[in-house]
């Protein structure tokens, strides 16, 4: 097997591989896409009359006005389409192979075993919530008493991708475990659940559920942060304290991974 | 070449004995719940690690929303739309029990059972299939409820619900649940059975969850939407499924109207029941046009 | 309204015709098909008639696609005739009156109607339930089919648990608890080992004797029929093509073997043995005559360098065929 090359664009490279095979694979898949855009537009209906109903009984929520709250909608659906698209499914796919011992096959390649499963499947159709989510948050930063700047743009796009990787690391952790414990398909429904807690900012809950949606579950990085960077609310503090978690939480991933990794060669040999 | 007689005898030129008796109809009829609940009970509970995986899942939902809605009381000075955090917590609460008794037979199954066969060997039987999810899904609650409780006892240490139910309350409570998975049951069935005529069931479905969702009590009490939602929702089975028992438990309604909602129930039940003997001829001619 | 008295079973003209969609592969007519469904019609089953007396077993003998299985379900109510008339037991199966479902079942070869995750004990209970038998009556016939059939211990482990053999068993009680006085079984035996297969038509046959219950069965496989069947009927491309005593088949069944030649180098005409149905390569198929089978065989390793050699009943398509030859000539020759 030949070194994993040190090139750190590769990841990079290797998606955009996938995507273009994989993309054009699933084009064909023009039912997916009417479904899911259906979906979404009941998920978008659904949401919004829920925002329409809190706001018909107060004018702010823990601070947060109408048009800041659709903003965190809109992060919501737009971080559930990344997850949709990229994350999930190479962690079911990774489930599979853990499940059927097809695991191998990706281990003999040549490229790095962790950027492989984590590039190689794609739902491009779940594309369509990312796009809704950024239409929702053009909405509602049109809406903004306080304009959006160049600052809050740039840490906006910065806190999405630390929170993109954060969740990305939460579900390999997750699935990691399939390698001791097989059966986890409960867990994406669960996941499905708790997602939803990210659709109003972590600060309304008490508490010991707003610690756990920090670093249990980084939803509070994957949604309300970023949105908290585009409605200037974002202090130094809070992004200082995702950079590290997140750059703890990848470390401690390739770790568990390289761990599993041997766990699971160990046990097949 | 040899040939072996065959095993049968020769065809007797008298007709065979007739059938054994039979225990009476409405007998019978009770005999076969406790039967099906019996075996629904040993079946599930094999299968109470994944129910509670379930179970706990389905707990994001109202807890989510319990903390919104109390957030927004706490800010509104204490209450909104006439609860308090405290009144909050104790809908959602109940709402979990009353969310998992309104789980019934999945109108996207009818696939399933159509394309597998199973249709067929229901069938053969000399029951109408309905009685088969009833009965099964109703043991199968017997189940949840038991498993329910610990889930409830920690959601009311976290969240201090303020519940105090009159005797009525509880007894009108404990037969709403039972009518409300009755109408869900009947309802879903017929909705279900477009299945016999199309694939494409999924936009319908869909279309009636949301509708269902909305307007039921299950986002929000409805004590909460504007009124003409309000008036919209009680001519729909929706709120009589899920709403009505909860607010019948947590202390809301006047005897007239815990009674009323009671009939209400009946109502719907009966209008589904009706519902289901009429598709059901249609939708089994239609399959047995075709099979399988 | 139901009646002993007559035959158990009376088809007359019984048809069952299917609109099958039909779509040619490519883009361009899954396009057109979301238009306008082009459909096709399919005779399943066209114009057969029969009568069948209380406590006969009547094999009902074809190849997949036959029409058989369309033939059972319209006797039991699974399906809508598309013409003609059919009476079991003086009912009319597709009204599926509660009486007719009570004095019927039906065994389906692979099919699991017991619940997969519990003893079959607990299955037979709902059984009784649904067909409200009284429970002393109820115990008894349990308790003397599971004797019968020497299931023992099985009925109390979890049907999931048993093997296929043992699966099929504890099913064919379940399906016979209610005493049924007509049995339409479909494929019983599939997939089954052969003393399972034994024992399964030990059990119908018995069952048969005991209770005096018309017993209809398809099958693929001669050996059911001949176990349990006196009289069969031939059905192809949905028609009767033989309706009669087993015996009378047997020997037109039995008339022939087929015997696979593999040489171990070369070539050879083999058409002085026997007829050659089939070559390739490496095999040579021959159809012989039964009685010239052990001969030709002795010659055929006498005088070529055989590699390998098998000799078999003849596959029930050939066999059918040459039936249905056999009863074209008929009606040719008046």
């Amino acid at each position: 097997m030949a070194a994993p090359s040190r090139d750190l664009l590769r990841p990079l490279r290797l998606f955009g591989l996938f995507f273009r095979v994989g993309a054009l694979n699933e084009l064909q898949y023009r039912a997916n896409f009417a479904i899911q855009i259906f979906q979404s537009a009941i998920a978008l209906g659904t949401g919004l009359a829920v925002i329409g109903l809190v706001f018909s009984q107060t004018t702010e929520l823990n601070g947060w006005s109408q048009p800041e709250l659709l903003a965190v909608f809109g992060v919501h659906i737009l971080m559930g389409g990344i997850i949709g698209t990229v994350i999930q499914p190479n962690m079911i796919r990774l489930m599979e192979d853990v499940r059927q011992g097809t695991l191998d096959f990706v281990l003999t390649k040549p490229e790095d075993s962790q950027v492989l499963v984590s590039v190689r499947e794609f739902r491009i159709w779940q594309a369509v919530d990312a796009i809704v989510g950024m239409v929702v948050l053009g909405v509602a930063v049109a809406q903004l008493q306080v304009g959006v700047g160049l600052v809050q743009t740039l840490a906006f796009a910065l806190t999405l991708v630390l929170g993109g990787l954060m969740i990305y690391c939460f579900w390999l952790i997750l699935t990691i475990g399939a390698f001791w414990v097989v059966r986890m398909d409960q867990i994406v429904e669960m996941f499905e659940g708790v997602y939803q807690s990210g659709r109003w900012p972590v600060t309304i809950y008490p508490g010991w559920l707003r610690y756990s949606l920090t670093f249990l579950v980084p939803i509070a990085f994957a949604v309300t942060v970023p949105a908290e960077a585009l409605t200037s609310r974002l202090t130094p503090e809070t992004l200082a304290l995702a950079a590290g978690f997140a750059a703890l939480i990848l470390a401690f991933t390739r770790w568990f991974w390289r761990f599993g990794l041997r766990r699971y060669s160990g046990a097949s040999a | 070449m040899s040939l072996r007689a065959p095993m049968t005898s020769l065809a007797p030129a008298t007709p065979p004995p007739p059938p054994v008796a039979a225990v009476g109809r409405a007998r019978g009829l009770i005999n076969f719940y406790l039967a099906s609940i019996r075996l629904a009970i040993a079946d599930q509970f094999q299968y109470r690690v994944a129910n509670y995986f379930y179970m706990i899942g389905m707990v994001a939902e109202p807890v989510i929303y319990l903390v919104v809605w109390s957030t927004i009381a706490r800010q509104q000075g204490g209450e909104v739309g006439g609860f308090t955090p405290g009144e909050f917590a104790a809908y959602y609460i109940v709402w979990t029990l009353v969310r998992n008794m309104n789980i019934i037979f999945t109108p996207y199954g009818w696939e399933q059972r159509i394309r597998q066969g199973e249709l067929s060997g229901m069938l053969l039987r000399p029951i109408h299939p309905i009685h088969f999810d009833l009965g099964y899904f109703a043991g199968w609650k017997f189940v949840v409820i038991v498993l329910w409780l610990p889930i409830a006892a920690v959601l009311t240490l976290l969240f201090s619900p303020e519940l105090d139910p009159r005797p009525i309350d509880v007894a009108v409570f404990a037969v709403a649940i039972w009518g409300a998975y009755l109408i869900r049951s009947v309802n879903y069935w017929i909705l279900g059975m477009v299945t016999f005529w199309t694939t494409r069931v999924g936009p319908i479905f869909e279309l009636v969850f949301t509708a269902e969702l909305l307007l039921s009590g299950r986002l929000v009490p409805l004590s909460l939407m504007p009124d003409w939602a309000q008036r919209f929702a009680d001519v729909l089975p929706f709120k009589w499924t899920f709403g009505f028992p909860i607010e019948a438990l947590v202390g809301r309604l006047s005897e007239a109207e815990l009674l009323g909602g009671l009939a209400m129930q009946a109502l719907w039940i009966a209008i589904g029941s009706i519902g289901v003997m009429v598709v059901w001829r249609f939708a089994i001619r239609r399959y047995s046009a075709v099979g399988n | 309204m139901a009646t002993n008295v007559g035959p158990a079973i009376h088809v007359a003209g019984l048809r069952k015709t299917f609109n099958v969609p039909v779509r040619e592969a490519g883009l361009r007519s899954a396009i057109k098909s979301l238009v306008r469904r082009e459909t096709t019609e399919v005779r399943a089953v066209d114009d057969i008639g029969f009568e069948i007396e209380h406590g006969e077993v009547v094999g009902f003998l074809g190849p997949n696609g036959a029409g058989k299985t369309t033939s059972l379900k319209m006797l039991s109510g699974l399906l809508y005739p598309t013409g003609g008339e059919a009476l079991v037991l003086g009912h009319v199966p597709s009204r599926r009156e509660a009486a007719f479902l009570r004095r019927i079942t039906m065994v389906m070869g692979n099919r699991n109607q017991l619940q997969w995750d519990l003893p079959a004990l607990d299955s037979y209970e709902l059984i009784r339930a649904i067909y409200r038998l009284p429970q002393a009556d109820f115990a008894k016939t349990r308790d003397e089919f599971i004797g019968l059939l020497d299931l023992g211990d099985l009925v109390r482990k979890p049907v999931r648990n048993l093997s296929l053999g043992e699966r099929m068993k504890v099913e064919i009680v379940g399906a016979l608890l209610h005493r049924p006085q007509v049995l339409f079984l479909d494929e019983p035996t599939i997939g089954l080992d052969v003393t399972m297969q034994k024992r399964i038509r030990a059990f119908v046959a018995e069952y048969n004797r005991r209770f005096g219950a018309t017993v209809l069965l398809t099958s693929h496989y001669m050996a059911d029929v001949q176990a349990l069947c006196r009289r069969v009927i031939v059905i192809h491309h949905g028609r009767i093509l033989f309706d009669g005593g087993l015996a009378e088949l047997a020997a037109r069944f039995n008339a022939t073997k087929t015997i696979g030649v593999m040489l171990k180098e070369g070539t050879a005409d083999l058409s002085a043995y026997g007829e050659v149905i089939a070559t390739d390569d490496e095999k040579v198929t021959l159809r012989v005559s039964r009685a010239d089978a052990p001969e030709v065989t002795t010659r055929l390793l006498r005088d070529l360098p055989v590699a390998d050699l098998t000799i078999e009943d003849p596959p029930i398509e050939d066999v059918i065929e040459l039936v249905f030859a056999d009863a074209a000539s008929e009606v040719a020759a008046g």
